[in-house]
């Protein structure tokens, strides 16, 4: 064993001089056989011949002892591997082309990789996340991902035995006084035991007690790290001061860990992480379902014997029990599990994975062509090869020293890939859309580099086996009698780069015509009308504080004293607010009762969107009138008990009736409150698309601002100029009026109409950069087989031009080789596009995944580049000289 | 006569039992081989080498540098310890197989 080792390093180390004995070793031995035969009486020139021939070759005999000598596999391989660089030295162009095939493949997937692996494969930043999940109520025909009411958290608290514990929790805006400026802050209110369902401990101080849902002990404030380092500098001694929101003094007795937030889109009510949590002690008089509507997140931790299948049963029976107790509130509400880490990614989860598999097929082609350029090279390199098994290196030992040079090839693009994967990834992040990936998770780390390093190496092997494998099996005796042209190994070859072409033009054609469907259909989409004008808007958010602003007259006064001020600022053309404004995510809706109507049952009730606005909403906003008029200054004034209409909610629940001066009852008050004071319907307003452009306009009913003065609405100005500029001068006159009250959300309507599209956009654009990366390739791919064969039948054309070939029958028999592999590649591309087609169609707006103009476009663009790419070497063919030719031969 | 090449394996027991007479270089291994077995055994010189090697990394058989009868420099290989041992083992399975087969070729 040991003696073993000795012998291995010695031959590895002193390779020289180890080469040296044996060559030693051999020429004595062949010396003393030519004595021998010298001695028995034959000349010498016939003694070394018999010698030579009875010794069989030198070189494999030294191959073979090599072999023996068991270093040969890290000495093959260190041999191969400077062997394989001196290759592709001597090669450069073929190298670059390879290299960066590579690297942009690599890169790509890497980059594509780094954000699939935080978005849908990293743990969460809970402890055992994989037992956490959200229950949300849900009715047939809504949202699945329904918000809950507290009574209902309540009960399922208490009748369920699948959880551990339940949270519940609500988002709002704040405002925060006492340290400097005055500032709105997003805070979650969340029952004391949250931080606990989610086993996340404060890196400070000591967090939530179960004694803080006690009342008179929920004073208390747990901030988020980047909060605290942000506006408290990381100050330590932070915990047990006093911070100002909404005029309440809270005691800071948390700081919670870098990178923990809780953000869920579908029931955010501010739309933004938190930046703070306070404990929420359900009030007494929300037990009751008539005084309370739905708008709270539940999250819960299953027992560890329990499973997710098991809880949905459960809380499936658990709803159906509440739902007979209380038909009028729960009628038709079902409950719905949602493991955690599904809620979090499912917006993104269809786009990631096609645009994973999407780069999986750039990689595939880039594999392609550089096993196509490698198989051109091989036949190229056929003597070569042919020599070396002549002079006794085996079979094996060629395709690993091919496989070798491949795999290095793969190396030298992957690392150049890694390098564009992290400069990928910024320009991905920065190009993304906000809210849509988190800037901070993503992050090259070593499961990334692993991941790129396996993609590497899986490539080298993929693109360095078929070549690797033809050429080892080529017959030495064919190749050296042939020249190397026309032998069993050429006509592999040349197989396989056709193979390798119709590969890639079906693959750059699925590519192609996924990225054309989601151009098609973001056309579509940005050409919707979203019912308004956006252009010169600016859009703020103002919440008034209620222990300053207490009253309904005194949150109208200032609402009606900030719109007449900005009014009168010069550049601004007319002013206006809404409770929540289109392309800002989820508003209020409620149940809707028609008096014209059968009376029914609260849960059968149309359901409305409702929108409280200022003066002047609809000619503000460029919202046309489709019935009558729109609120007057009285009903702005004072609550008249009068609403507008959308279109929709004509078109759904007064179909062939007319809407004018019917009256409704809008429960968004409590039941009784409601029902004294219908609302008579005055007027109908054209549909606003208002959860992006893509969602049909739900019924919507319009409110003027005092039939319900919320404290929190969007100020809408219209301005003759460019809406930013007028930031200051806007912040300026709210402060004038109190300096306590920060001004929040500020974009322009543009903004948020971008933001809406943002989603689409990216996936769409990415997708386009990797069928254009594909559409390169392929066509590189296409040239290079074309190419390589007119170069090997210079002579068969020269021959042809002799006798008499003109420049379009040749042109004809070049391009038509070409055609036939495109013809055959687009083909089976359409076929495995539509039958890929499905897994787009949920990303797809307006457009059938299987959309024959897309489909005819994109085959026809790919096959025109395809033949452009063959028309260049058919050029080549013509110009051959035919006297030239034949005298090379 | 016709000379037998050797069977898969008996290549390394030859050398073995060559070497326990006396240190010999390579290319008197061979000779040594053909000559004892009346030159009816004919050692593939390829193969030679690379079985010596493999023998000197098992420990069997060791080399150092000599000097040949005709006073040239030459590779020496003796047997080890192990190697003797390795031989006694090799020669008597070598004994049962040869008596299993006669006595079976025999008996048939």
């Amino acid at each position: 064993m040991f003696k073993d080792l000795r012998v291995r390093l010695r031959a590895l180390f002193r390779r020289k001089s180890v080469e040296a004995e044996l060559d030693d070793e051999l020429r004595f031995h062949l010396d003393q056989q030519v004595e021998k035969y010298v001695r028995g009486g034959l000349s010498r020139e016939e003694a070394q011949r018999r010698t030579r021939v009875e010794f069989g070759g030198y070189e494999q005999v030294k191959e073979e002892y090599r072999d023996a000598s068991g270093v040969s596999g890290i000495e093959t391989l260190t041999r191969n591997i400077r062997y394989g660089l001196r290759a592709l030295r001597s090669n450069p162009g073929f190298s670059t082309v390879a290299i960066l095939t590579l690297a942009l493949g690599i890169g790509a997937n890497t980059a594509i990789f780094s954000v699939i692996d935080s978005v849908l494969l990293r743990p969460l930043p809970y402890s055992d996340p994989n037992k956490l999940v959200m229950v949300w109520e849900n009715s047939p025909g809504r949202n699945p991902h329904n918000t809950v009411a507290p009574p209902d958290f309540l009960d399922w608290g208490q009748r369920n035995a699948v959880f551990s514990g339940m949270a519940g929790l609500f988002d709002q805006r704040a405002n925060l006084t006492g340290n400097g400026q005055p500032q709105e802050v997003v805070l979650q209110d969340v029952t004391a035991n949250f931080f606990f369902i989610l086993g996340v401990n404060p890196i400070l101080g000591t967090g939530f007690t179960t004694e803080n849902d006690q009342p008179g002990h929920d004073d208390v404030l747990v901030l988020s790290y980047g909060f605290w380092r942000e506006h408290y500098g990381g100050d330590f001694s932070i915990i047990g001061k006093t911070i100002t929101l909404d005029g309440h003094p809270l005691i800071v007795v948390g700081v919670a860990p870098e990178g923990f937030d809780w953000f869920i889109k579908d029931s955010s009510l501010t739309g933004a992480k938190p930046q703070m949590w306070t404990p929420w002690i359900i009030p007494k008089a929300f037990y009751d379902r008539k005084n309370v509507g739905r708008f709270m997140t539940v999250v819960a931790r299953l027992k560890p014997a329990a499973t997710v299948q098991q809880a949905r049963v459960q809380m499936n029976t658990i709803a159906a029990q509440i739902a007979l107790e209380y038909p009028d509130f729960n009628g038709n509400w079902g409950a719905n599990v949602v493991p955690v880490r599904e809620q979090i990614s499912g917006d993104l989860r269809p786009a990631l994975q096609i645009l994973f598999g999407a780069v999986g097929f750039v990689l595939l082609i880039a594999c392609a062509n550089v096993s196509s350029l490698l198989l051109a090279r091989a036949a190229a390199r056929e003597r070569e090869m042919a020599i070396r098994t002549a002079v006794g290196a085996s079979r094996w030992r060629i395709a690993f020293q091919l496989l070798t040079e491949s795999v290095l090839l793969a190396v030298i693009g992957g690392s150049i890939g890694v390098a564009l994967a992290i400069w990928g990834t910024n320009a991905l992040l920065a190009a993304s859309p906000r809210n849509l990936l988190d800037l901070r998770s993503v992050s090259m780390d070593m499961r990334i580099l692993g991941f790129a390093a396996g993609s590497t190496l899986l490539a080298g092997l993929i693109f360095g086996f078929l070549p690797s494998f033809i050429s080892a099996h080529s017959s030495v005796a064919e190749t050296l009698k042939e020249g190397g042209r026309g032998s069993s190994a050429g006509k592999g070859r040349g197989m396989a780069r056709s193979a390798f072409v119709v590969l890639q033009m079906c693959l750059a054609l699925v590519l192609l015509a996924g990225s054309g469907l989601l151009i098609r259909s973001f056309i579509r989409l940005v050409g919707v009308d979203p019912g308004f004008d956006a252009s010169h808007v600016l859009t703020f958010k103002v919440t008034l504080p209620g222990l300053k602003y207490g009253s309904d007259a005194k949150r109208q006064a200032f609402f009606q004293e900030l719109l007449s001020r900005l009014s009168r600022l010069p550049g601004v053309r007319s002013v206006t607010m809404n409770s929540f404004p289109p392309f800002t995510g989820l508003g209020a809706a409620t149940g809707v009762r028609l008096l014209s109507q059968p009376p029914r049952s609260l849960k059968d009730l149309p359901v409305a969107e409702v929108r409280v606005v200022g003066p002047n909403y609809f000619s503000t906003m460029g919202i046309p009138l489709r019935a009558n008029r729109a609120f007057n200054e009285e009903e702005l004034a004072q609550a008249r008990h009068v609403a507008m209409i959308n279109q929709a909610f004509a078109d759904k629940y007064l179909s062939g009736v007319n809407p004018l001066g019917q009256k409704a009852v809008i429960y968004m008050k409590s039941n009784d409150e409601s029902e004294k004071t219908p609302s008579e319907i005055i007027g109908v307003a054209g549909d606003v698309r208002q959860m992006g452009l893509g969602t049909p306009s739900e019924p919507t009913v319009y409110w003027p601002h005092p039939e319900l003065v919320y404290s929190e609405m969007t100020i809408v100005v219209r301005t003759s100029t460019d809406p930013l500029a007028l930031v200051s001068a806007a912040r300026n006159e709210l402060q004038k009026m109190d300096p306590e009250q920060p001004m929040a959300a500020v974009a322009t309507m543009e903004q948020l109409l971008g933001d809406s599209l943002a989603g689409s956009r990216f996936t769409m654009l990415l997708l386009a950069i990797f069928a254009a990366i594909a559409l390169v390739l392929a066509s590189v791919g296409i040239y290079g087989v074309i190419a390589y064969g007119v170069t090997q039948r210079t002579q068969e054309f020269g021959i042809r031009i002799a006798l008499g070939a003109e420049d379009h029958d040749l042109l004809r028999l070049v391009l038509g080789q070409g055609g036939r592999l495109v013809l055959l590649g687009v083909g089976l591309g359409v076929i495995l596009a539509l039958m890929l087609g499905k897994f787009l169609a949920t990303l797809l707006y307006g457009i059938s995944p299987t959309d024959p103009l897309t489909f005819g476009a994109v085959a026809l663009l790919l096959a025109f580049v395809a033949l452009a790419a063959c028309y260049l070497p058919a050029r080549r063919a013509t110009r051959v000289d035919p006297v030239e030719t034949l005298r090379y031969e | 006569m016709p000379r037998i090449d050797l069977p898969q394996g008996t290549l390394d027991l030859l050398i073995l039992r060559t070497l326990a007479l006396e240190p010999q270089h390579g290319w008197a291994i061979s000779e040594r081989i053909q000559q004892i077995s009346s030159d009816v055994l004919r050692v593939q010189q390829g193969s030679l080498y690379p079985a010596l090697h493999r023998l000197e990394r098992r420990g069997w058989i060791k080399a150092r540098w000599g000097t040949s009868e005709n006073n040239r420099r030459a590779k020496y290989y003796e047997l080890t310890k192990t190697g003797r041992r390795q031989l006694e083992v090799e020669k008597d399975a070598w004994d049962k197989l040869t008596a299993a087969v006669a006595q079976v070729l025999g008996t048939a």
